[in-house]
């Protein structure tokens, strides 16, 4: 049922969609589907999220406080829930990614020291 | 179920609706279609791509739904509805349950309350274990009720002992008390005749005013009142000017100097004897201006039987108090001739309390958690069947990936919620219950006018029933961890059977209640047996259409003798007179009680001993007496108008005096001396008739006179109007009607008032209603336990039924086998019936063992009957047997009809 098939892309990692919604939402108020979408786009295309798994990560960040939603309009006319960064948020974005950056630069020279 | 559905929504208002995650879904797909329809795909391809982006949207949903909630509120939710379907889906189990759990419940919380309010109440007064009753005992026995030394011997005890801080004689007397003078005709009160020490004593102070003081007893002085503050209320209106007004008592004039708080309890003063239960609302000093003379002469030492109260320092044990006591009861019997073969006893005033209903109530005690038992016993019974039913039924949810947790969580629910229904409605039969005891017999028990259900005795058998139901209900959820799901599905698909652990512990339940019922059986024919006995005693008199009264006249209007006998002629000669009136007498004594018994010197009967010397009851009476009463005259003559103050003295003995006393010669013809014989060197002119010599001219037959169930005492009447020592004003009128006799009550008054319009007519009562009175306490007794045994029977019959019939159902197969195999239908109607008789006869031969060993707490209570009665014992158990066999049948019939190849098909 997975989509694994089809495309060659990369899995996320346990733990780093919460991280990805919350970049993403840093440029303003975004649903669902836009969601899904800009991590794909702004990944190049090598990340992808199955669709079905975040709700509940969004319904897991709302209910945390991180992210607000309201029912809206899309672009394109369709009703839609838009999800945006509450101040909370933002500041858990950054400890976030300080300490991704932190732990991939880690492991980063670790995996670069064994290829030696 | 909207109201579960609007409890839900409100309290997790801040959450989503499960239809916006649908419609955000949606949002999603239709976007993305919209996104793929964009890039060139076709409708149909773009749906089926969204669609597939998105992964199992069922599955988002649900995890979607699952976080946005409270999942273990969403499952117990679930729990109690599945449970409350399951309990509709099986109504008669649920019914059965319900009641069971109800009938144990609200039983016994309702008999608790009673007896907490009767017997284990604290006393409202301040530190109440140090309050005790004083008793003097002759041959160890209590002297008559209320059994308190006499105010001499009290004297010198309080004078003397090192253990209490005060002591206190004291009485209560029916007084004809007016609250204005001359304004409204006097009513007859019970007026406590009491010491500043009785409050002291208690520890009940005035609410306003001051308690009598010591120079208040001596006769003279004794002139002030204090009144109740609920007659300060409704005859006073809470007048603040209240003291130093007076109110009139006999006639005369006593000034009102307190008013005391309402918190003495109404038992605590209550007059047994004549079955007086009214409260004592009005106190005067213990001083005399009566006819009984003074009491604080050497004389008077002899003068037991009052009431009386003391209270121990802090510290002293009611051993040493006792000890205390005896010691100086043993110098006043050495000193004093009146006080030879006296001792004393105590006991502590909060365990005076109902002592004639303790026996009673504590049998009812027992009773009522026999049925609790039961009930929990039933219990068990059908949630061990039922859940040995289910067992299939979780392993296969096991087997379907329910959690061990879930299944117990759901069982739970289960149970909580039968206990939950069965507790509701276990309190409404309390509710019930004690409002209807309360209202059955309220003179009975005073106390009960307070009462109310008692919480803690609510909580305790609601927490017993939940236990059993928790601990049967999920023991198939314990068993279902360790659960072999092939083995039990196997298993249940062959014969449904729990295995024989279960069985045997459904065989020991049922044994244990009909054991238990029975007990209960035993007990209820027995009692209800000897009340009947009771109530059917043959009195000795003629018992219909007789009535009496109770008058007072005061001994200001009063002064002597001559003018009470003549006033006591002249009432009853117009009673005689008007029509509808048969008969009528004027008495002081009246069947079945008497209360005043005299010691006698005969001397035919020489007695060098004090336990020697004969006594009677003794009374007073007019010439009118047998023929009002229809007491038959043996021998001799009858009383006649021609006896009067001048003649010489005469007496009526009967049979049984007779017989104890003169059981050789005839008594007709001798003399006799009403009081006590010499040897007592008792100084003449002190209180009884001591100098009355009497002629004995008739023998009577006997009546009863020492209450319903003693045999009649002997009995030794005189005229009032020959001994005027002992013509007090205080009579009663005994009338025999034509008809119904409480029509007579106006007339009867009238005539009354005719002769003195200030004069209270009181206490009128019917001969039966006296007998029903005196029988009441038991036959309330055995109503209840009669009421529990068949509760029990009830409750036995139910599990009985519940188990054969799930036995049968369970070996419906093998019956099947057999009658397909040959077995007629009276073979299989026999195995199934054996089955139960089997339980039915080791549980009555139980219980009949357990009534053997109760019969000593029976034995007190029961009347012309022994508690191991053989014929009620046989009845008893024949009665359950064929209870049993009946709940058996049902379902050995229903065996009986198996059709072969029906029941081996739906295998």
């Amino acid at each position: 049922m997975s989509t694994q098939e089809q495309d060659n892309r990369l899995e996320l990692l346990q733990g780093t969609l919460d991280l990805l919604i919350l970049r993403t939402l840093i440029f303003g108020s975004q649903h669902g589907q836009g969601i899904a979408r800009a991590i794909l786009q702004t990944s190049d295309e090598e990340l992808l999220v199955e669709h079905g798994a975040l709700y509940p990560a969004l319904q897991r960040l709302e209910e945390r406080g991180l992210i607000s939603a309201k029912w809206g309009i899309s672009t394109n006319n369709r009703k839609a829930r838009f999800y945006s960064l509450t101040p909370v948020g933002r500041k858990q974005l950054v400890k976030e990614t300080t300490k991704w950056n932190r732990l991939t630069a880690a492991i980063g020279r670790i995996l670069e020291s064994e290829e030696v | 179920m909207p109201g579960l559905r609007w409890i839900r929504f409100n309290s997790f208002r801040q959450k989503r609706k499960p239809g916006d995650f649908g419609a955000e879904i949606e949002a999603h797909l239709q976007l993305e279609k919209d996104r793929l329809r964009e890039e060139g795909l076709n409708d149909e391809d773009a749906g089926g791509a969204a669609r597939l982006a998105f992964g199992n949207v069922t599955h988002a949903q649900e995890r979607l739904y699952e976080s946005g909630r409270r999942l273990w509120w969403d499952h117990f939710w679930q729990d109690i509805r599945y449970a409350l379907r399951m309990l509709r889906k099986n109504p008669g189990f649920t019914i059965v349950a319900v009641l069971t759990l109800a009938l144990g419940i609200g039983a016994n919380t309702a008999i608790f309350s009673v007896i907490e309010s009767v017997l284990f109440r604290p006393l409202p007064f301040s530190n109440p274990d140090q309050i005790l009753r004083v008793y003097s005992t002759q041959n160890g026995n209590r002297v008559d009720a209320p059994g308190g030394p006499s105010p001499m011997d009290m004297r010198d005890f309080a004078q003397s002992n090192h253990s209490f801080e005060k002591m206190a004689v004291y009485d209560t007397w029916r007084k004809n008390v007016s609250f204005a003078s001359g304004e409204n005709r006097p009513e007859q009160m019970r007026v406590g005749l009491v010491p500043g020490a009785y409050f002291e004593i208690l520890d009940v102070k005035p609410i306003m005013g001051r308690v009598f003081t010591e120079d208040e007893s001596w006769v003279g002085k004794n002139y002030v009142a204090a009144i109740s503050a609920q007659v300060w209320t409704n005859r006073f209106a809470r007048d603040r000017e209240i003291l130093g007004r007076k109110i009139y008592i006999n006639d005369e004039p006593y000034t009102i100097v307190a008013v005391m708080p309402n918190v003495i309890p109404e038992w605590m003063d209550q007059d047994s004897t004549n079955g007086d239960h009214s409260a004592v609302q009005i106190w005067t000093p213990f001083g005399f201006a009566d006819a009984l003379g003074d009491l604080w002469t050497e004389a008077g030492r002899r003068g037991r039987g009052w009431y009386s109260l003391g209270r121990i320092k802090s510290g002293v044990s009611m051993e040493q108090a006792q000890g205390d006591l005896a010691t100086l009861a043993a110098g006043l019997a050495a000193e004093h001739p009146a006080d030879r073969g006296i001792g004393v006893a105590l006991e502590k005033l909060s365990d005076s309390r109902a002592s004639n209903m303790r026996p009673m109530l504590l049998l009812l005690m027992g009773a009522v958690t026999l049925i609790l038992l039961i009930a929990c016993v039933n219990l068990a019974n059908l949630l061990l069947a039922r859940n040995s039913v289910r067992e299939r039924e979780l392993a296969m949810r096991a087997a379907l990936g329910a959690m061990r947790g879930r299944l117990v969580c759901q069982l739970l629910a289960e149970t909580l919620l039968l206990s939950i229904i069965g507790g509701a409605v276990g309190l409404l039969l309390a509710l019930l219950g004690v409002a209807s005891l309360s209202k059955m017999r309220p003179e009975l028990m005073p106390q009960l006018a307070s009462l109310g259900v008692n919480w803690r005795v609510l909580l305790f058998t609601i927490g017993a029933s939940l236990m059993t139901s928790l601990i049967f209900g999920l023991g198939p959820a314990a068993a279902g961890a360790r659960l072999n799901l092939v083995e039990t599905l196997k298993l249940g698909s062959r014969s449904g059977t729990a295995g024989s652990g279960a069985q045997r512990m459904r065989n020991v339940l049922v044994v244990t209640e009909v054991a238990m019922s029975l007990m209960l059986l035993v007990g209820a024919s027995l009692l209800i047996q000897s009340v009947a006995r009771l109530e059917h005693q043959p009195l000795g008199i003629r018992q219909d259409h007789l009535m009496k009264g109770h008058f007072y006249l005061p001994g200001v209007r009063y002064p002597n003798p001559s003018a009470i006998t003549r006033f006591c002629d002249q009432f009853a000669d117009r009673l005689r007179a008007t029509p509808g009136i048969v008969e009528a007498t004027v008495t002081t004594i009246f069947p079945p009680t008497n209360g005043w018994k005299q010691m006698l010197g005969i001397p035919e009967h020489p007695a060098s001993r004090i336990q020697d010397i004969p006594s009677a009851e003794f009374g007073l009476t007019d010439a009118h007496f047998l023929k009002t009463f229809g007491i038959p005259l043996i021998r001799g003559r009858n009383f006649s108008e021609t006896d009067n103050a001048t003649t010489p003295p005469v007496a009526l003995i009967s049979q049984e005096l007779e017989r104890m006393y003169y059981s050789t010669e005839d008594a007709i013809g001798r003399r006799i001396h009403i009081g006590p014989p010499q040897l007592l060197q008792i100084p003449p002119g002190a209180i009884i008739t001591d100098s009355a010599d009497v002629t004995i001219v008739g023998v009577i037959g006997n009546f009863r006179n020492n209450g319903l169930a003693a045999p009649p005492e002997p009995q030794i009447i005189v005229l009032y109007s020959q001994h005027p020592l002992v013509n007090y004003g205080f009579k009663d009128v005994v009338v025999r009607a034509a008809s119904d006799p409480h029509a007579l009550t106006p007339e009867i008054t009238r005539e009354l008032h005719t002769l003195d319009s200030d004069m209270p007519f009181a206490q009128v009562k019917t001969i039966d209603e006296l007998i029903e009175q005196q029988a009441g306490s038991h036959r309330f007794t055995t109503a209840l336990l009669a009421l529990f045994a068949a509760a029990g029977l009830m409750l036995a019959t139910v599990g009985i039924y519940g188990v054969v019939s799930f036995l049968v159902a369970q070996r419906k197969r093998e019956l099947a086998i057999r009658v397909a195999v040959g077995a007629s239908v009276a073979e299989v109607l026999w195995l199934v019936l054996k089955q139960g008789l089997q339980m039915a006869l080791v549980g009555a031969s139980i219980g009949l063992v357990g009534v053997w060993a109760a019969q000593k707490l029976l034995n007190g209570l029961l009347f012309g009957i022994s508690a191991v009665d053989p014929v009620t014992f046989a009845a008893a158990a024949g009665f359950l047997l064929s209870v049993v066999m009946m709940a058996c049948w049902v379902p050995a019939r229903r065996a009986s009809r198996v059709d072969p190849c029906v029941a081996l098909r739906a295998e």
